[in-house]
């Protein structure tokens, strides 16, 4: 079988519409009278299987009308597995034409992991009340035992769904104001929190990610295998490709990271010209694929080369950039990017065709005053020096607000919370009122806990808001604390958690907890003093270092680690310890 | 290929496992993998890479979560290699 002839072509035969559709179900009604479409590939680069957007509609509509034979009510939850495979598209899809809210659950599978899978499962199939829930054959024993726990009358794989019968009723398109999907990312594992995103507010963010993010033209093709479950897998690589209408490939996430080299040919086969990642995973390009190799791949096509999700790190792009250059790869092809699930997904993109920009500004200044002041990287002064990427300008009909705690709204250069309202912003998070009132103002500002600050109209991000660190009237940014602890040969990143709490006599501490797998007491007693002795150096600050076993700091279900809970974790080590010892023991 | 039995599985994992151990690591059969090793969640994936080529295997990622000790990974391999 020649596979070259049977993934979906890149030039489709229907009029390009970038986004302009009133909902989902709207947007892949159009791109099903073309010919473009997804396609699935193994682990081992073979084109598993394709779905055009005709078929993918008329298959979705087809489990539409058998869903709709099962008695939901119009708004319910159903709870998919967000494995990469065409099964998850036909039921997003299906929820679409059905009058039902999918939630796509987390894919992710760890070695000796078995328990935590469940039991994170179980909390999301809670939070979001689903009434169904689905998962393809290979996960399904997880979401069974998941789900075991409620009383859900319809809980199985596909082929579960797919025995019943056809319901004659007409299909229940969406309103604009109706919800289009619930995502569950930014919260943490223990209290997950629903975003609620309608359709007006996805469709929103799609044109923008269409036309002024990205600019997509007659042509272009994605790859992805980012995972369905977030936002950027999700809206930026499902529902932004279906609502321009253009093919994609799609690797899964497991099988990229086994086998990262995969995306690169997978992007050289096909000729495609935009596809993103996080900054880890051109990292993990960067320190898989074996030189001897680059020679075969042609990455010529790849015109945006996008990031996101994590902190932008410029160095290491270059590194990627560096090594691809002989196989055609151009660095001006990186585009940085900000955005959130409750934007739906983007908030601004840097310009097109520029590469990275970054803002060379004073370290001190920054950490002293909160203000960025532009270094001259040819004539530096003695303070040391911060380089940080621009992510461009909010999307046309968003506005952003740099604002200090007051709340006043702050000039450029100065760095604050960042603030963003517009079409795109979610809804709720669902059954969560506090929650949401305490981010989401009456009159649609968003604060999204972001530090920031505005240089040339575009926004430069610094870190997170509810994380500073604040000693002496000096900011601290807890990730550069970590950083030192990720440059030791013991440690890896995400081993570390650093915050600030309140002593006995009302000063600010800061708190390092480390996640140590050493044993030998003397080793452990170095460790610390190392720590200590580098802190000090670098932000002359002394900073109490606890050192605590693998897997002991908790994780957001992004896999980020929590420092708010962290900190909670460490507060209640230290009660519990205070009172041991107040009772004499 | 020819049939492996246990302990030639083993030792072939043994040898792909010491490349991502600490040089002072002894690995042994009951050595767990991400608490002994300290193996993140690419390195896993990195191994069962290695794992899937050198015995020409697909491995069930769904299984991978019920592997703790490298008995078990190697008792997985084999029913994988020899179905």
């Amino acid at each position: 079988m020649n596979i070259s002839q049977t993934i979906t072509q890149t030039e489709n035969n229907i009029p390009l519409r970038c986004g302009n559709f009133q909902t989902l179900g709207e947007a892949l009604d159009y791109a099903a009278k073309g010919v473009t479409g997804l396609n699935f590939y193994s682990g081992k680069g073979e084109l598993l299987s394709t779905v055009s957007y005709h078929q993918l509609c008329n298959k979705a509509k087809t489990l539409a009308r058998k869903l709709m034979g099962l008695g939901f009510s119009r708004g319910d939850r159903m709870a998919l597995v967000a494995e990469t495979d065409a099964d998850f598209a036909r039921f997003f899809f299906a929820c679409q034409y059905a009058g039902l809210v999918p939630v796509p659950l987390p894919a992710a599978i760890h070695l000796g992991g078995r328990q935590a899978i469940v039991e994170n499962l179980r909390k999301l199939i809670r939070s979001s009340g689903a009434r169904a829930v689905m998962s393809s054959s290979s996960f399904f024993p997880f979401l069974a035992e998941a789900a075991s726990v409620f009383n859900i009358r319809y809980i199985g794989d596909p082929g579960f769904f797919d025995e019943f019968p056809e319901s004659d009723s007409p299909l229940q398109y969406p309103e604009p104001t109706d919800i289009a999907y619930l995502q569950y990312t930014s919260g943490s594992t223990r209290f997950p929190r629903g975003v609620v995103i309608t359709q007006k507010a996805v469709m929103a963010n799609l044109a923008g990610i269409i036309q002024h993010g990205l600019s997509v033209r007659t042509g272009d093709r994605c790859t992805s295998w980012l995972p369905f479950y977030h936002d950027m897998g999700l809206v930026g690589f499902l529902l932004a490709p279906m609502a321009s209408q253009l093919s994609i490939d799609y690797l899964s996430t497991r099988d990229f990271a086994m086998r990262p080299r995969l995306w690169l040919s997978l992007i050289s086969r096909n000729r495609s010209t935009i596809s993103y990642s996080p900054t880890f995973g051109y990292a993990l390009c960067e320190r898989r694929v074996r030189p001897s190799e680059i020679e075969q791949y042609n990455l010529t096509s790849w015109r945006i080369a996008g990031t996101g999700a994590e902190p932008i790190r410029a160095d290491i792009l270059e590194r990627f950039a560096r090594l691809l250059s002989p196989a055609g790869f151009d660095s001006k092809a990186f585009v940085a990017s900000y955005g959130m699930a409750e934007c739906s997904l983007a908030v601004s993109f840097a310009p097109l065709d520029r590469g990275l920009e970054t803002d060379s500004i004073d370290a001190t200044e920054l950490m002293k005053n909160g203000k960025a002041v532009p270094v001259d990287v040819d004539h530096p002064a003695s303070s040391e020096i911060k380089q940080l990427v621009f992510c461009g300008r909010p999307l046309p009909g968003h506005e952003v607000e740099i604002r200090d705690e007051k709340g006043v709204a702050l000039p450029e250069r100065v760095c604050g919370v960042l603030h963003v309202r517009g079409p795109s912003v979610m809804n709720e998070y669902l059954n969560d009122p506090e929650t949401t009132r305490e981010i989401l103002s009456p009159d649609g500002w968003l604060n999204t806990g972001d530090l920031a600050y505005m240089a040339k109209n575009q926004i430069v991000i610094t870190g997170r808001k509810k994380d500073l660190i604040i000693v002496n009237g000096r900011n601290i940014w807890p990730q550069d604390i970590e950083y030192i602890v990720e440059q030791l040969p013991e440690t890896r990143s995400r081993d570390a958690a650093a915050f600030s709490v309140t002593d006995e006599d009302g000063e600010d501490a800061v708190v390092l907890v480390v996640q140590c797998r050493q044993l030998d007491e003397t080793e452990r007693i170095r460790l610390v003093d190392i720590l200590r002795e580098r802190i000090l150096e670098e932000f002359g600050i002394d900073c109490m270092i606890e050192l605590v076993p693998p897997h002991t700091l908790p994780q957001t279900s992004s896999g980020k680690i929590s420092r708010t809970m962290a900190r909670t974790d460490f507060l209640r080590r230290q009660g519990e310890m205070t009172a041991s010892q107040s009772t004499g023991n | 290929m020819p049939e492996k039995n246990y302990s030639e599985i083993l030792e072939d994992v043994l040898k792909i496992l010491e490349r991502f151990a600490k040089p002072s690591e002894k690995i042994s059969e009951e050595t767990e993998l991400v608490r002994d090793l300290e193996l993140d969640s690419l390195q896993v994936m990195e191994i069962v890479q290695e794992v899937e080529d050198s015995f020409d295997i697909l491995f069930p990622l769904n299984d991978i979560s019920g592997i703790r000790t490298v008995k078990d990974f190697v008792l997985k391999i084999q029913k994988e290699a020899n179905p």
